[in-house]
């Protein structure tokens, strides 16, 4: 007996190289020998903790991604991406396979919430300034998992190929062909063909369960490890300790209340962020960190449920390619350039587009200032976010223009 | 002997070039041999030529919607002509209306020719041939896109 339950220890024991972490030296460990938590800091700030800090947006648009990747996987099983089968694969999903409706309904519902969650993501790392220096490159691959939200949503869209999908889809491949001298031909290579049929179904479902999937985990994973390089989050110049470790007269290096790792003797962008100048600030991230990111998913996904409960997504009749519904509109989120385009499609569909991305793009290596880092609308940045808000107004009266009071034929209608 | 700074090029730098074009060149061959696949070379779309049916089918002075084929067939007092119902802007099918044609999509409106009378449309929509095959059909040919002045006389 003895026996056994050494042999049963020695096999937990190959597997977790730590136990239940009780010490602070288990805490650090737990951390660093753990291919998934070791991601985290072992320590992190407690101003890091704080919900306000972040509102947990980072947090919840990964979760979101992790049960699209999840519930995604499992539609997978019932879906066939051909014209033929697909629409009847949606209606099999939606009542003849076993709860085959509620995994539909979170992948749609968290799908819309992602690009939500990712948006009001941008938004946070703007107002609190935490694109600056040495954060910018980070945040140009944080626009780029904008995009491959926006790519994954759009490609997903077309998959039910009921009306809605297939007319979006004819919208907004058009759009592409708008793009000067190589429009036509990307539209072609996206369609693989010059109609939205089998070929299009076809490379809309490669990309949107392998290809972007693939790249957002990527991209995600550079995110997140970035981060981390960067010395956590952003942080106000007054939290940052003085500067880099120097030399005593004796030639060595003072002792401080902490050792210091080879990574604040480096020289990285930042290395003063890498260090709290007072460790009685920092709190291990096991249980603390770790305790509210688990929170955090519970939330989402008890929230991700209760609505995929209560609302059924949107299925509309077989796809028809020679009947156009009344009015026919594009995703929610392109519903601000589908306005536009309804004034001029260059303009709202490569101009702007191209042009918002540039910018958010450019953003951070053309507000070079450090001020206002780490802090909720800093007053010194007054103008920037001015200029920001006045764009993000502009678009979301555009989205709800075009979701509300667009009806038949593109006329202004009240939405009541 | 000082070869390496009189010679144009080492043995060494030689080879490394060879190595590096290589590499450089097996790649470039793969990314543009797979840029050229992405592009079908056959499509499995229906036929771009196609029958409509005898004239005698398609009422005097008015427009007959050919669903799915995305077409108008007009029969005149001048002769037929066939317009597409593919909206010049963004691709959605118009519908008949009393001036001419409507978009639902952006809501461009469109005179009985096709002609641009309001709305995003950047171009008037598309005229395509007709012609009259041996079996005695009209036969539609998208293309072959014509001017507004076409009309195929058919003396029965």
């Amino acid at each position: 007996m003895k026996n056994a339950t050494a042999i049963l220890g020695d096999l937990w024991r190959s597997v977790w190289r730590t136990g239940w972490p009780r010490s602070a030296k288990e805490r650090s460990l737990v951390m660093t020998s753990s291919l998934f938590l070791h991601i985290h800091p072992v320590k992190v700030k407690k101003r890091t903790l704080r919900f306000t800090t972040t509102l947990g947006l980072g947090m919840i648009s990964a979760f979101l991604f992790i049960l699209l990747v999840v519930t995604g996987a499992l539609l997978m099983l019932y879906y066939t991406p051909h014209p033929a089968a697909a629409y009847r694969s949606m209606k099999d999903l939606e009542f003849a396979v076993s709860f085959g409706w509620i995994l539909r309904n979170m992948h749609r519902w968290a799908a819309h919430g992602m690009v939500v969650s990712v948006l009001l993501h941008l938004c946070r790392v703007f107002y609190t300034g935490s694109y600056k220096k040495p954060r910018e490159f980070n945040w140009v691959a944080g626009v780029c998992l904008l995009i491959l939200t926006l790519g994954l949503s759009f490609t997903g869209y077309l998959l039910p190929w009921d009306q809605l999908a297939y007319w979006a889809i004819t919208v907004g491949s058009t759009i592409a062909s708008y793009a000067p001298v190589v429009g036509e031909k990307i539209r072609y290579l996206l369609l693989g063909g010059n109609l939205i049929g089998e070929g299009a179904l076809l490379r809309f479902y490669v990309l949107h369960c392998f290809i972007l999937p693939g790249l957002a985990l990527l991209l995600i994973g550079f995110h997140v490890w970035r981060v981390r390089k960067d010395g956590g989050l952003a942080a106000p110049e007054a939290d940052l300790p003085s500067n880099e470790v120097s030399e005593g007269e004796d030639g060595r290096f003072p002792a401080g209340a902490k050792t210091y790792g080879l990574m604040s003797l480096s020289r990285g962008p930042d290395y003063r962020s890498l260090e709290s100048s007072d460790p009685a600030d920092e709190i291990f991230a096991w249980p603390h960190l770790l305790y509210r990111e688990m929170l955090l998913f519970i939330l989402v996904l008890a929230g991700l449920t209760a609505i995929s409960i209560l609302f059924q997504a949107p299925l509309e009749e077989l796809a028809n390619p020679t009947r156009t519904p009344n009015p026919a509109k594009a995703p929610w989120y392109f519903l601000g350039l589908q306005e536009l385009v309804h004034y001029s499609a260059f303009l709202g569909g490569v101009l702007i587009p191209g042009l918002i991305v540039l910018a958010l793009m450019a953003l951070p290596y053309l507000d070079r200032g450090r001020e206002g880092a780490g802090v909720w609308l800093h007053p010194s940045r007054r103008r920037s976010i001015a200029v920001f808000n006045a764009c993000l107004f502009v678009l979301t009266l555009l989205t709800v223009i075009g979701t509300l009071f667009r009806g038949p034929n593109w006329a202004l209608v009240w939405p009541w | 002997m000082n070869t390496a700074k009189e010679q144009f090029l080492s043995r060494r730098g030689f080879l490394k070039w060879i190595g590096v074009g290589g590499v450089a060149g097996t790649f470039a061959g793969f990314l543009l041999g797979g840029l050229r696949f992405l592009f079908p070379n056959v499509l499995y779309e229906p036929p771009t030529r196609f029958k409509v049916g005898k004239p005698g089918d398609f009422p005097m002075n008015q427009g007959t919607f050919l669903e799915k084929k995305q077409i108008f067939v007009f029969n005149t007092d001048e002769g037929f002509y066939a317009v597409s119902s593919i909206c010049t802007h963004l691709g959605c099918s118009v519908r008949k209306s009393a001036k001419g044609f409507e978009c639902p999509c952006h809501g461009s409106k469109f005179d009985e020719n096709g002609d641009v009378l309001s709305g995003p449309a950047p171009r008037p929509l598309a005229w395509y041939r007709l012609n009259l095959g041996r079996t005695g059909d009209l036969i539609v040919d998208k293309q072959d896109p014509v001017d507004h002045k076409f009309r195929l006389k058919v003396t029965a």
